[in-house]
């Protein structure tokens, strides 16, 4: 090609083309041979437009693999668990929420899977099916402390007020897993699953009335439910005579070691409301109990309202009785009764900690006995004395752990103490003393002066 | 104190936690050899005194900043604090007592009826949060005056804030609430 527009300085010819030399451009004269003009290697055009590096080198941000795994775990838990599809798409949402926030972007894998649990664990939750912490804690592979713990920081991050479970909800579901139907078992030992599940319910709704459920571990009361329906819907000999251990073996369960305190204090609350059943004329023990659960729980709100009566009555009588022992009596001895709200007098103070049961010198019933036999319950303090007070209460306030009474420590003396009459009286010697004393002095002296 | 209602309740503070600076590099080591109940940790980089009167712990680190711990006043743990330092004076440091701050104070309360748990922080959302799953306590957080309240059903709380009037207003705070939910309604409901 020919570049009209440049001349050769040798020659002054206008037939220059384009000579190139390996890569470097060059504009060669043809008549002299003189290079006109040479590219520079260094400037070479590039074909194509500039790139900025670090686009170059950059791909596409693509989702995170662990982002898409969790998800996708998110969806096998969602099927294991059988819920529903809104179930399983507000879960996916909140784990992708969860996920790339600071708090869970950096955490080891394993506490990504159990955020994967506690994410289905909140929407199920939020949508009204039952589940517990249990459950998902088996499926995760995690123990309930971890699980825990990871729920609590999702909900707090995502800002999710999520509903507390129904135990009696939950009670279906848990019926289930126990292979106590007549597939399994032997007949005499089978049990449906429905009728089960109703009773078990029955029992779980009068233990929350009479305080068993409130602040315990759900797992364990239902365990404890239903053994107890178990025992009650066919009372023979031999179902009674099974234990819990035994129970849990061939319903194949893991057994709950709590369940066990559970099915005391059922027992307890049964034998409370079964003394008030009329028709049964013989004592109503613990070992009786199964015998009357179905009629106890038929009618449970009535011999609930008749047991509050008769304990009302008795506390009546014995307020009676030792006030007029003693004859101090306080008015309105009625009022403590269906009343619980009846706190020691003393002012609104913040105290220190005194080691000493003060607590009990301080606790004042209405009823204030100057019971001469020393009543034991009111040296128990405040707690435990309307523990005892009411049919029903919380286990662990009726039988309150008695506070270790530390021993006072040998204080120093510091000789600042007060001393009282009485005291400096017996430091002080009696003028009669004195004069025995110098007596003695005296003869002592005359003694010693005749041995030496 | 003024109570909105006429009973009285005994707050009973059993721990108060505080700090304070010496204002001088300690020698962990000299501390160790020559104080008396001492225990000292070199893994973790610290020295444990003990005090008798009044009974308290502290934590003693090389930079001079103390923790005191298990003081059952504010006072106390101030005369504690002050022993302290000059328990390490007489070592022969050159101890300056200063930027004492009380931390944090711990104190439980007896309500003399039992709370039903759920119905209490049913009312109370999202102030108090109960899981019986995982403690058998229901925790109610102040914001505006920080303090940490868990509630037993037995009617125990335990009360913990910067300060002992902040725990006593949080008592006064809670009592109404927890009065409302003191027996299990009888109607229908939920069952927990």
């Amino acid at each position: 090609m020919s570049r009209s527009a440049l001349r050769c300085p040798g020659c002054d010819s206008s037939n220059i083309i384009d000579d190139d030399l390996y890569a470097q451009v060059q504009l060669v004269c043809v008549d002299c041979g003189a290079v006109v003009s040479e590219g520079s290697l260094a400037d070479e055009h590039v074909e194509g437009s500039g790139v900025n590096f670090v686009r170059a080198v950059t791909s596409a941000k693509k989702p995170c693999p662990n982002l898409i795994k969790g998800l996708q775990r998110v969806k096998v838990i969602c099927q294991t668990l059988r819920v529903h599809s809104g179930i399983e798409n507000l879960s996916q949402s909140h784990y992708q929420q969860a996920y790339q926030h600071d708090s869970f972007i950096n955490v080891s894998l394993q506490k990504k899977d159990v955020l994967a649990g506690c994410s289905v664990l909140v929407s199920c939750r939020l949508l009204n099916w039952p589940i517990t912490m249990g459950t998902i804690g088996c499926l995760v592979d995690a123990d309930l402390e971890m699980v825990g713990a990871v729920y609590r920081e999702m909900v707090k991050i995502l800002n999710i007020v999520a509903p507390i479970i129904n135990v009696t909800d939950v009670m279906e579901a848990h019926v289930q897993e126990y292979k106590i139907s007549s597939l399994h078992v032997p007949e005499d030992l089978a049990e449906n699953p429905k009728d089960l599940t109703k009773r078990a319910v029955a029992l779980v709704e009068l233990a929350a009335d009479t305080w068993i459920v409130t602040g315990r571990r759900p797992i364990p009361i239902m365990m404890a439910a239903i053994y107890l329906a178990w025992q009650s819907l066919k009372p023979t000999k031999q179902r009674l005579k099974f234990s819990l251990d035994k129970f849990c073996q061939i319903a194949k369960v893991n057994k709950h070691r709590p369940a066990m305190k559970r099915i005391a204090e059922m027992k307890e609350v049964l034998c409370k409301l079964g003394k008030e059943i009329p028709w049964v004329s013989e004592a109503v023990t613990a070992d009786n109990i199964v015998l009357h659960v179905a009629d106890v729980l038929q009618h449970r709100y009535t011999l609930l309202k008749r047991a509050q009566r008769s304990h009302e009555k008795a506390q009546l009588d014995n307020c009676e009785v030792s006030c007029g022992d003693s004859q101090t009596e306080d008015g309105g001895a009625p009022s403590q009764i269906s009343d619980f709200v009846k706190e020691t007098s003393n002012s609104t103070s913040v105290e220190q900690w005194e080691p000493h049961s003060e607590q009990g010198n301080g606790c004042d019933n209405t009823c204030t006995v100057s019971d001469p036999h020393g009543d034991s319950q009111q040296s128990q303090g405040p707690a435990s004395n309307w523990g005892k007070r009411v049919l029903f209460a919380p286990p662990c306030v009726v039988n309150a752990k008695r506070r270790r009474v530390e021993q006072p420590e040998l204080k120093d003396v510091t000789g600042d103490e007060e001393i009282s009459d009485s005291e400096i009286d017996s430091y002080i010697r009696t003028p009669k003393e004195v004069r025995d004393f110098a007596l003695n002095q005296k003869m002592l002296s005359v003694l010693k002066s005749q041995k030496s | 104190m003024d109570s909105s209602n006429d009973d009285a309740l005994d707050i009973i503070i059993t721990n108060v936690v505080a700090t304070f600076r010496t204002r001088c590099h300690l020698n962990l080591r000299t501390i160790a050899l020559e104080g008396t109940n001492v225990i000292y940790k070199p893994e973790v980089g610290k020295v444990l005194m003990k005090l008798r009167k009044p009974k308290i712990t502290a934590s003693i680190w090389s930079s001079g900043k103390i923790i005191c711990t298990g003081a059952t006043s504010e006072d106390d743990a101030k005369v504690g604090a002050r022993r302290l330092a000059r328990c390490l004076q007489k070592l022969g440091f050159k101890v300056r007592f200063s930027a004492f701050k009380v931390v944090n104070v711990l104190a439980v309360c007896s309500m003399p009826f039992s709370i039903h748990l759920v119905d209490f922080t049913k009312n109370n959302r999202p102030i108090a949060s109960y899981e019986p799953e995982l403690h058998p306590a229901a925790t109610y957080r102040i914001k505006h005056l920080k303090a940490t309240i868990q509630v037993f059903s037995t009617g125990s709380l335990t009360v913990t804030g910067p300060n002992v009037q902040n725990v006593a207003t949080a008592v006064e705070q809670v009592y109404p609430l927890l009065f409302e939910c003191r027996k299990p309604l009888r109607e229908k409901r939920k069952v927990n």
